[in-house]
């Protein structure tokens, strides 16, 4: 083995910090801490703020109510494990799939929603409140995505990401479908008007935190971003 | 994949296996092992010695600090060349670059396309070859030059094999026109 090329400063350099360590564990790992850390939030949050089945959920059809809840969940964790392999240099989620992956999770939000209140009126718009129960349930939204956006985002930033705001962005809309996936059989309004405002106002919003804490990351990290 | 590739690749999980261990020699197994094919990969985005030297020594840097990041038995060379490629890009993107063309007689020794060696002189290859944008001369590079497959070469730049493939495609349409323009030019 021909080692004459070495430069002695990047040879010291390493030598002086050559201490063993543990590789990372494969992506379906990760991606299972992550969702065991969503989980207890998800759990946690509900216990917190007495959160209970939405009122009318027995008139909405089986594949309605928990049908849809579990695909969005299967959706959200699947997004949660694209960014913890974008985060790994050398598997780099193609930008098509990302573009497809997290077109899918809003899209998905939106028809849901669309035919939950096709199929059930909820309870009644009240004129000068939307503003109130909007926000209640956007905070809802946001506390039980922030854990899974915790976990994700921390479980991102331990790799290597190369491309952070692309890592943050899936994190983000991951953890925002997991939410609304819960939220969808918990919040008791099906008028559109709420639904589109507040609960995919809160998908964007957790997506462009995911964003811009990876480009935060980025800076902090390479410097120049 | 051949066998050679095989082996080499099967090398390369070892030494990184030995590295993550704390073992020096592998490390330095690693750096003889990509030295050659990451200067050259290097040269798509400096076209000077000495940088690409600095930007090869910032890439171990970076390998070094990430080295928890592999998981084997992944393939190797294509976490190695996604961090190279960073490294070029953060430089190229940090005002730090300056005119780094370099004459003919100063370029490395970086091999051209075997189906276009025929066609023109290797001075001239490399011209028409820096002239094609840079995307172009990656995959150019990674796959023609460097041997690897489209499944690598969409790890590396993030893109989906289909993509690599149809660059690589049209890539090496746009080197041979140029050829072609010049021929017919100097006619």
């Amino acid at each position: 083995m021909n080692t004459d090329l070495l430069p002695e400063s990047l040879r010291q350099a390493i030598s002086d910090d050559l201490a063993p360590v543990k590789p990372l564990p494969p992506v379906w790992m990760r991606t299972l801490y992550a969702v065991a850390v969503a989980a207890v939030g998800l759990a946690l949050v509900i216990v917190a703020f007495k959160l209970t089945l939405r009122p009318d959920m027995s008139e909405l059809p089986m594949w309605l109510g928990w049908g849809c809840t579990v695909v969005q969940l299967v959706v959200g964790v699947v997004l949660i494990g694209m960014a913890l392999r974008e985060a790994v240099p050398g598997s780099g989620v193609p930008a098509g799939t990302v573009a497809l992956a997290v077109g899918t999770g809003v899209l998905m939000q939106i028809l849901v929603g669309i035919a939950t209140w096709m199929n059930s009126p909820g309870m009644q718009w009240i004129e000068g409140k939307g503003l109130s129960i909007g926000l209640g349930c956007a905070a809802h939204d946001l506390a039980l995505g922030f854990p899974a956006l915790v976990a994700t985002l921390w479980l991102v930033f331990r790799a290597l990401p190369l491309r952070p705001s692309v890592s943050g962005l899936l994190g983000g809309t991951g953890a925002a479908v997991t939410a609304d996936a819960i939220n969808h059989i918990i919040c008791p309004m099906s008028d559109l008007r709420h639904v589109l405002v507040w609960h995919t106002g809160v998908i964007f919003g957790l997506m462009l935190v995911g964003w811009v804490v990876g480009k935060l990351w980025e800076r902090k990290r390479f410097g120049n971003s | 994949m051949g066998v050679d590739r095989q082996a080499e690749e099967r090398r390369l999980i070892e030494f990184m296996i030995g590295y993550q261990k704390g073992r020096m020699d592998d490390f330095e197994g690693l750096y003889a092992a990509l030295r050659q094919p990451l200067l050259r990969y290097l040269w798509t985005f400096v076209r000077n010695a000495t940088v690409a030297e600095d930007l090869l020594q910032e890439t171990f840097l970076q390998i070094h600090r990430a080295r928890q990041t592999y998981t084997p038995p992944r393939p190797v060379r294509p976490w190695v060349y996604a961090i190279t490629r960073h490294v070029a890009l953060m430089h190229l993107r940090s005002g730090r670059r300056r005119k780094e063309m370099l004459a003919d007689d100063q370029l490395p020794e970086v091999p051209v396309p075997p189906e276009m060696e025929k066609l023109a002189d290797r001075a001239t290859l490399h011209r028409l070859l820096a002239e094609l944008p840079r995307h172009a001369q990656e995959v150019l590079m990674l796959h023609h030059l460097l041997g690897m497959s489209f499944q690598e070469v969409g790890q590396i730049l993030g893109i989906a094999p289909g993509t690599a493939k149809v660059r690589s495609h049209r890539a090496l349409k746009a080197l041979r026109e140029r050829i072609a323009e010049r021929e017919g030019g100097a006619e």
